[in-house]
């Protein structure tokens, strides 16, 4: 539990400071655009008047919607598989060094070095291979070649993090379970995993907000009926961006925020059994 | 009950090697052939060096240099600002508050990059929201000349790379937070004391992460310096993007490719050796370890 | 080379490898086979496609894909064709023709798009790369309302190929609360950049049309490969004008001028028309057309080879071509469709700063299309270097 020290108040204050300073400054440009989004006028940042049209036009526009959900299911699945293959990977790094760590911890700095745009040049030819030459169907589809695509970089962030989290922590307690006859599987998911979670759920929530972002590499795999919407956006610069870009962020943000509110009020309502998974969450 | 120690990574082994090593060392391949004509893009039938040899030009060197800085500079700059921010989530913050202080980190990056960018300059334009209001609140007289110049380049790689910084080392900060701070108090160090001696090398692990998660996708970036940047934020990324994009030579941008990939593992070498000389006269004879909370 | 024969070389498996080595040593398709284990692999797989689809009139699919930039076509044109007419559309977006290219290469011929939107001076190498198919023209008679000055190009005589969409032309934009002189030409241009709009400064992001502004503005071919007229270019443009430039941007209109970040922008037309329009401040910016000659770059209608819907996609370019289709078209990207009546059209409708869209045929008489040719490597490495001046 904590304790408030009288005499580290004056740096108590200043740390909470630069807290919400940092936090604000994460989201000045994010209200600028929230602004945006209202605008009559042809182009986002050039203000006209007051209008809900842009949002009007989002349901006109498939072409938008279709390109936020796309994004949306590949950001989950492909932080799904980076999260599982990145965790496993990083626990046996933390646990299980040897003369092989050496050579992994190689292979996901050569992965992590790798400009993106050797990554988007190489998979789609080898997509097209494993697709209709070796042919596995999946490759085909534009959310298999997505989600394989932005799970690469995202595998090796997960690994990191639940290495750093790990290699903090002693392993008496995984020691002792193991040393009490409990099946190793037992150990992994009752004392391992528990103590990796907080880097597994942030390695996640990376390599979601990571794959949401990606646009080299997706430009390159998409299949017809799967752009992504940083593709979308990027693309749309030749005619000049319009408001209705900025509406989908508003929507996608308000919608985020109203998750998160929910997360909150339940987590409180259901009192101490809650905040024990809140703890949890928060790795505390 | 032993398996074999690695067996935890291999499906994480198979999949990259299955989805990276193998298509990616294939184009690494093309920077041993050449570039046939004004419409293919690669050839392998005679074999050389020369690509690496057209490669190591002064523009790329000149490049690198400005690269490096911006490297050097954002990662310093992310780590500095991420580490007093973690400190407190992870240690001011009550636990229940941390999770949503996590998610609250990330969710301006759900929106989408190049709109976050335009937001950015909206702010920071010679006429923008901030120029207008220092210059009515009388802190400055005339237009804010900010844009297109090396602060640009740098607000720009902080605001995109923070998250890169602040996940790992908050995962691997929380674990050091309240309880190791009690007993450092109970012993009576001091809060500089407590922060180098304890707080940092228990932080250590997440803080080599933070900072190689930063350094190493910023070295080979080219675009996020550039938004807010302009020209100053000029990175040899783009040299790589170039060749394969607009010039249609695969064969060169493949060797540019393992050229840059060469210098970005060395500089984190010759960092990480720096480091390691730096942190000797700190060592301390006892290493710390922290016990499973209880 | 008609476009399907790469699908019709992959029916035999043994002699589509040594046709495919062949076709390789003469530079063709080289992209693709030189993939190697994955070209041959590919030569080996049985395709059920056995011959792209050609069409010829019969019934429409209930399908059409486009391959496109992004927001480059009106809504209400793409719904009121699938109520018309029943296809349903599914837009994907590229940012570039290199992207483009890659993807048509990659998939050698399934990759499921059916109409695709290239640029004029990618449609030799997309011909002889046999990326795209030849338009059945009994199915496009509307193309009697484009402007013939807008057909029959360089890159596609006689438009197998490809029909134009949108084109525009490249001049500048200036700030004349700042630059109180008149600029007109190219050679203003440069002088300007380095004396009032010195660091605030900005060229399109593309080799082509920053080596442009050199020999425009002093009179040398645009597709020169001669040594002395790179050599002179580069010296000129990495020494003497990069470090005024502040940024290498091709879209100033979206931002930098509704932003007034900069003074002087190297632009499209369409782009500057929207940022000045939409501004706020259309007094302060003016723009210029390059002269004495500027550029012509065209956005086209093209069928990728191996379209699974041939005949919706025909359909939908006839579509499209009617003058009220055209029409809307224009209104919605604010660039030239190339129809023959449509500037009339246009100033009847009402739309704002026309002279921004349409030029007098002497204006457009000073026009180039460009060319890709072996001097593009030495292209883009001034690019880079200018580049690398400008951020020093």
């Amino acid at each position: 539990m904590r304790r408030t020290h009288r005499h580290g108040l004056g740096r108590e204050v200043a740390l909470w400071i630069w807290g919400i300073l940092v936090l604000l400054f994460l989201f000045a440009p994010i209200a600028v655009i929230v602004v945006s989004s209202f605008n009559s006028g042809r182009l986002l940042v050039a203000w006209d008047g007051f209008s809900f049209d842009p949002y009007l036009a989002i349901f006109e526009k498939p072409a938008i919607r279709d390109a936020v959900w796309v994004s949306l299911r590949v950001g989950l699945f492909s932080a799904l598989v980076a999260t599982t293959l990145g965790t496993l990977a990083g626990i046996a790094l933390a646990r299980r060094p040897g003369k092989w760590s050496a050579w992994f911890i190689g292979l996901l700095l050569l992965v992590t070095v790798t400009p993106e745009i050797v990554d988007a040049v190489s998979l789609l030819p080898w997509f097209v291979t494993l697709g209709q030459d070796v042919g596995i169907a999946a490759f085909n589809d534009g959310l298999v070649r997505l989600t394989v695509g932005h799970s690469i970089f995202s595998t090796a962030v997960v690994a990191y993090i639940v290495r750093a989290r790990l290699v903090g922590l002693d392993a008496n307690l995984e020691e002792a379970s193991a040393d009490l006859y409990a099946p190793p599987i037992r150990t992994f998911f009752r004392v391992t995993l528990p103590l990796a979670l907080p880097a597994v759920l942030a390695g996640g929530l990376l390599s979601f907000t990571l794959s949401l972002d990606n646009t080299i590499v997706s430009a390159f795999v998409q299949v017809s009926g799967s752009t992504p919407w940083p593709v979308y956006v990027l693309s749309a610069l030749r005619g000049g961006l319009r408001p209705e870009i900025g509406a989908v962020s508003t929507v996608m943000l308000v919608l985020t925020l109203v998750a998160l509110g929910l997360v909150a009020i339940v987590l409180r309502r259901a009192g101490d059994s809650a905040t024990d998974i809140a703890r949890t969450m928060a790795g505390s | 009950m032993r398996s074999p120690r690695f067996a935890l990574a291999i499906p994480a082994w198979a999949w990259l090697v299955l989805f990276f090593v193998v298509p990616v060392g294939y184009v690494i391949w093309f920077s041993f052939g050449y570039k046939p004509g004004i419409f293919g893009t690669h050839a392998n039938d005679v074999l050389s060096f020369d690509r690496y040899v057209e490669a190591l030009s002064p523009t790329f060197f000149q490049t690198f240099l400005n690269t490096l800085w911006v490297g050097l500079a954002g990662t310093a700059l992310c780590l500095l600002i991420a580490f007093p921010v973690v400190y407190w989530m992870a240690v001011k913050v009550s636990p229940s508050k941390r999770g949503l202080l996590i998610a609250l980190v990330m969710i301006p990056f759900w929106t989408n990059f190049l709109v976050r960018t335009i937001g950015w300059q909206v702010i920071l334009a010679p006429e923008g929201w901030l120029s207008t209001g220092l210059n009515t609140i009388g802190v400055l007289d005339g237009p804010l000349e900010i844009l297109y110049t090396r602060t640009a380049v740098l607000i720009g790689v902080v605001y995109n790379y923070l998250p890169l910084m602040i996940l790992p080392l908050f995962v691997a900060f929380d674990r050091v937070g309240a309880p190791l701070r009690e007993a450092s108090k109970d012993l009576g160090a001091g809060p500089i004391a407590t922060l180098a001696r304890v707080t940092i090398p228990l932080a250590r692990p997440g803080i080599i992460a933070g900072v190689l998660l930063v350094f190493i996708p910023l070295m080979g970036d080219y675009i996020t310096a550039t938004v807010l940047g302009g020209a100053k934020g000029n990175m040899v990324g783009q040299l790589v993007a170039s060749q394969f994009q607009t010039a249609q030579n695969w064969a060169l941008g493949s060797a540019m490719a393992v050229l840059l990939m060469l210098v970005i593992a060395l500089s984190v070498a010759i960092g990480a050796v720096i480091l390691w000389i730096l942190s000797l006269p700190f060592r301390s004879a006892h290493r710390l370890v922290l016990g499973p909370e209880s | 080379m008609t476009a399907d024969t790469p699908i019709r070389i992959l029916a035999n498996a043994s002699a589509s490898r040594i046709i495919g080595r062949e076709l390789t040593r003469r530079g063709f398709l080289s992209a693709a086979v030189a993939v190697g284990a994955v070209g041959a692999l590919a030569a080996c797989t049985p395709t059920s496609t056995g011959g792209s689809p050609q069409a010829s009139g019969g019934p429409l699919e209930n399908k059409l894909s486009i391959y496109t930039w992004g927001e480059y076509d009106a809504p209400e044109v793409m719904s009121a064709f699938t109520s018309e007419l029943g296809p349903q559309i599914v837009i994907d977006s590229f940012s570039s023709n290199e992207e483009l290219i890659s993807k048509l290469v990659a998939a050698k011929g399934t990759s499921g798009y059916d109409i695709v939107v290239p640029t004029g001076t990618f449609i030799p190498q997309m011909v002889e790369n046999g990326l795209l198919t030849k338009l059945n023209r009994d199915l496009i008679p509307n193309i009697e309302h484009m402007d013939s000055a807008f057909l029959g190009r360089d890159w596609d005589p006689n438009n197998d190929y490809s029909i134009c969409k949108a084109w525009g032309t490249t001049g500048f934009v200036y700030d004349k609360s700042v630059i109180t002189r008149e600029l007109k030409t190219w050679n203003d241009f440069l002088d300007a950049a380095q004396n009032e709009a010195s660091g605030k400064t900005s060229v399109l992001d593309d080799p082509g049309d920053i080596t442009g502004i050199y020999f425009w503005a002093n009179g040398i071919d645009w597709d020169t490969t001669d040594a002395g007229n790179l050599d002179a270019a580069e010296e000129y443009l990495v020494n003497t004008l990069a470090p005024h430039l502040a940024a290498f941007d091709s879209y100033p209109g979206g931002q930098s001028i509704p932003q007034a970040t900069m003074t002087l922008m190297q632009v499209w037309n369409g782009d500057a028309r929207i940022g000045i329009l939409e501004g706020g401040e259309p007094d302060r910016w003016q723009w210029v057309l390059g002269a004495p000659v500027t550029e012509i770059w065209m956005d086209n209608w093209a069928i990728a080879a191996g379209a699974p819907n041939p005949e919706a996609a025909h359909a939908f370019i006839n579509y499209v071509l009617t003058p009220e289709n055209s029409l809307a078209e224009l209104d919605y990207i604010g660039y030239h469709t190339g129809g023959t009546d449509i500037e009339q059209a246009a100033n009847d409708a009402g739309f704002e700063m026309l002279d921004l869209v349409f030029f007098t045929p002497e204006q457009i008489a000073t026009m180039r299309t460009g060319k890709v040719t072996e001097a593009q490597g030495r292209l883009v490495d001034i690019w880079n270097k200018m580049k690398a001046a400008a951020g020093a």
